[in-house]
């Protein structure tokens, strides 16, 4: 599904990717732990290619999204994204959000997609909210938004950029539910997270990284009861 | 002394029609000076340096010389040249607008690079293009910060249009300056003019006022 070569990424002089090489198949979920500065977070950010990258490729779907013929636009509403913080449009209301790309990009109707978004709202317990504006929203409830408007393009593969972290403790369950629930129904997905529970739980794979490598990466029940590698050991000895 | 009432009486009908002109000059230069200004804007934030460089070189000229000189330039200047008389009016038209596009370009500038990364970022992942996040999620939320500093440029531009009397256009200056000049007052004139234009800069800041109200969610 995603299949990632020597990819390389610096800003300026700091070379914050260095030769990542990772497939993702088809229905898995893939999360990727890491200490801050490790470059987990480029590295989702690379794979839509918010960040053009420096060096190798990525093959989605077999395509070649480096290449310069490709059409970004067209990839990445295969591949949709959720944000450490949200970036929902704040003046649009909690439907508009949703509605915004399928009525411009996908061209759907009005009524289609109006009816898609409050599916999606459903979906995500949020359907009250259609009418309300983001900033009315609690964290957890403006992440929802999100993965609700992420989903409206029926995308084969989320991405999630930290999605829990700038919420309040209380709010980290109901955004995870959403996210194990979205996993049961087989997306593929890759989760940059520092939440060792969903890791362990919903990862089918987990990928640590330091200092801009990939230093190993098992199933979780492996890397959690049995890292091989000294860094790993050191990392998850601070966090769990 | 006694303050002439009567002389501002009878000059009512021309500092109208002055006044008329005043606002027909100012709202149709802040018309083409938005619009400029959000073209020239736009360009001085292409990321191509050669491509965003004679935008640069507009706001540089017109924002760094005397609006004053613009005027007499255009009316004496580019005019003629294109058209072969003067038409003071026109002129007006154009030295007010190119001169406000300078300015709006740099609010629009400052509006549009205020509004946090993220909302491009969100924007683009979903396979938005780039002309389609500036229309649907940059500007509009840029715009609404844009009001305030907008407000300022439209109101400083309609007080500019009196300079307009330097080239004869009869605006309502102009019709003070005749007024002076016919019965030498000073008081009369003037403080009827600046009534007037008062009066106008006020009306715009309520409108202004009110569509920042409107324009706020929640």
């Amino acid at each position: 599904m995603i299949k990632v070569e020597n990819l390389k990424k610096s800003f300026g002089n700091n070379e914050v990717l260095k030769n990542i090489n990772a497939i993702v198949s088809p229905q898995e979920v893939v999360v990727v732990i890491g200490p801050s500065g490790s470059g987990k977070s480029t590295f989702l950010r690379c794979i839509n290619q918010l960040e053009t990258i420096t060096g190798g490729h990525i093959y989605i779907e077999g395509l070649d999204t480096t290449d310069k013929k490709v059409n970004i636009n067209k990839v990445r509403t295969e591949v949709g994204m959720v944000f450490q913080h949200f970036n929902l449009f704040p003046h649009k209301t909690v439907l508009e959000n949703i509605m915004l790309a399928p009525l411009k990009v996908r061209k759907v109707s009005k009524e289609q997609a109006s009816q898609k978004g409050m599916e999606l709202l459903k979906k995500v317990g949020l359907a009250e909210k259609a009418k309300a504006y983001p900033d009315s929203l609690s964290g957890g409830q403006k992440q929802r938004v999100a993965i609700a408007r992420a989903l409206a393009m029926e995308p084969k593969i989320m991405l999630f950029d930290e999605p829990t972290s700038a919420l309040d403790p209380e709010m980290v369950g109901e955004v995870l539910e959403v996210m194990k629930q979205l996993a049961k129904e087989g997306m593929t997905m890759v989760v940059v997270t520092h939440e060792m529970g969903f890791a362990k739980e919903v990862g089918d794979r987990v990928i640590f990284m330091d200092e801009g490598y990939i230093i190993e990466e098992n199933i979780p029940s492996e890397i959690f009861d049995n890292p091989q590698q000294e860094r790993t050991k050191a990392f998850l000895s601070k966090v769990l | 002394m006694s303050f002439r009432w009567d002389i501002i009486f009878e000059y009512a009908p021309f500092l109208l029609k002055g006044t008329l002109l005043t606002i027909g000059l100012s709202v149709s230069s802040i018309l083409i000076g938005t619009f400029l200004g959000l073209l020239i804007g736009l360009g001085k934030i292409i990321r191509n340096k050669v491509l965003a460089f004679p935008f640069y070189c507009y706001v540089t000229v017109f924002r760094g010389t005397p609006l004053l000189v613009q005027i007499f330039l255009i009316h004496f200047g580019v005019v003629p040249f294109f058209t072969g008389e003067t038409n003071a009016v026109a002129a007006g038209v154009i030295a007010l607008s190119l001169n406000a596009a300078a300015y709006i370009a740099e609010i629009f500038r400052a509006g549009i690079q205020s509004i946090d990364k993220g909302q491009t970022e969100g924007s683009r992942s979903l396979g938005m293009t780039h002309a389609q996040t500036m229309i649907h999620v940059v500007l509009p939320q840029a715009f609404k910060r844009m009001i305030p500093p907008l407000g300022n440029e439209f109101i400083v531009l309609l007080k500019d249009s009196s300079l307009l009397c330097v080239i004869a256009a009869p605006e309502l200056m102009y019709w003070g300056k005749a007024m002076g000049s016919q019965y030498f007052k000073v008081w009369e004139p003037y403080l009827a003019c600046a009534f007037i234009y008062l009066f106008l800069t006020l009306i715009l800041s309520f409108v202004l006022n009110r569509l920042e109200r409107r324009l706020k969610t929640e």
